[in-house]
């Protein structure tokens, strides 16, 4: 961890700067007088600030509960659970599958439906038909934005633009208007 | 096809070293070859025989006997706990109820029990002489535990697991006619019925 030291205060600096300037002519800043104390190659131990008491068993003892005892802290079961406790529980009626009360028939293509959702065979009839669309759009435009700034208007064989789609794009479909594309 | 014109033991060569397990059901396309059938190297479980039992032909006076379809799906890829809701949920439903139920439901096993429901249902017009496909009901429902695979599962730091590759069976009998009503939960007036009546039903033992 880096530590940041502030400026000090003047008086604080004065006394860093003799302080240091001792310790660079070789002099300890506790020594009074010129003696240079002995200064030889000794070895430096990140030692705690306080000398470390005899006392192991406390260290010890604040070690082990993290590796042996958490395993004897652990809950574990006692006793196997019977096949009968088993199946009261996987069988209970929470856990059983509901029976669903929300289906219908779709009027349209007499498949089923749920009555808060779309009929999927409806919505497939149409998203490959919207696909084929798409496709002759994209042959019409022939590459990425090239989108015009007009409406579009989709006609099926034998159809006419009338007057109200003066302006707009056509895009032509080779097949009969289907039954549920209505036109205006 | 080619395979008509050649003899038998060319027929033999071509079929010596493929061998699928279920490829020809029966011996009509090649006559000539031999007439134990391909199942015959796996067993054809007691579910499956029991479409061939045929009962003597009925008397006059007896009311008619409703007919059954036996129907199953071997080793599919799921487990038979959860494949036992879903047969849980249609036993003793209507086909078309059942069909429907499953159609909206999300598990896998719902998509194989509407595929085999209606294959037993195509069965049942084409070979049992049943009028109605929608005059069946699901009599029962079951799942069987398929043959289990163990396989090793890699772990971080050089762990390992043994995993089981899980698949199941599911067995369905149809029987012809609407599903039967379902019967009336006990109230506490049937429990104190039946107290009574067994307190009366009560005789001196070890006496004249």
């Amino acid at each position: 961890a880096l530590v940041v030291v502030f400026s000090p205060l003047p008086r604080l600096r004065g006394l860093l700067q003799r302080c240091w300037g001792r310790l660079e002519r070789g002099f300890l800043p506790g020594f009074s007088g010129g003696q240079s104390p002995p200064w030889g190659p000794a070895l430096a131990l990140q030692a705690p600030a306080y000398l470390p008491q005899p006392v192991d068993d406390a260290g010890e003892s604040n070690e082990a509960p993290s590796l042996l005892d958490s395993i004897l802290w652990m809950a574990a079961p006692k006793k196997r659970r019977t096949i009968e406790v088993n199946r009261c529980r996987r069988r209970n009626p929470s856990k059983l599958i509901k029976v669903k009360r929300n289906i219908d028939v779709c009027p349209e293509c007499g498949n089923l439906k749920q009555k808060h959702v779309l009929c999927g065979y409806c919505y497939a009839k149409v998203k490959a038909e919207t696909r084929l669309i798409r496709m002759e759009i994209n042959k019409k435009e022939g590459g990425p934005f090239n989108a015009p700034t007009v409406e579009t208007v989709i006609l099926y064989d034998g159809e006419k633009p009338t007057e109200k789609d003066e302006g707009k794009r056509i895009i032509e479909r080779a097949r009969k208007r289907p039954s549920w594309f209505v036109q205006n | 096809l080619c395979c008509f014109l050649a003899g038998s033991a060319w027929v033999r060569g071509l079929l010596g070293w493929a061998r699928p397990q279920r490829w020809l059901a029966s011996s009509s396309l090649f006559p000539l070859s031999c007439i134990h059938t391909s199942t015959s190297l796996e067993n054809i479980g007691k579910w499956e025989k029991k479409n061939r039992i045929v009962y003597p032909p009925q008397l006059p006076g007896e009311p008619r006997r409703p007919a059954e379809i036996y129907h199953c799906r071997r080793e599919i890829k799921y487990s038979k706990d959860k494949m036992w809701y879903l047969a849980k949920l249609i036993k003793g439903m209507s086909i078309d109820q059942a069909l429907a139920q499953l159609e909206f439901n999300d598990k896998k096993g719902a998509k194989v029990i509407k595929e085999v429901l209606l294959e037993a249902q195509e069965i049942a017009v084409r070979n049992h002489n049943v009028e109605f496909k929608s005059n069946l009901h699901i009599a029962e429902s079951m799942t069987g535990r398929g043959r289990y695979v163990k396989r090793i599962r890699y772990h971080g730091k050089g762990m390992f697991g043994i995993m089981k590759i899980v698949r199941c069976h599911y067995f369905v009998k149809l029987v012809e006619g609407p599903p039967p009503p379902p019967e009336p939960p006990r109230t506490g007036f049937d429990q104190a019925k039946e107290y009574v009546q067994q307190l009366r039903s009560r005789t001196l033992v070890n006496t004249l």
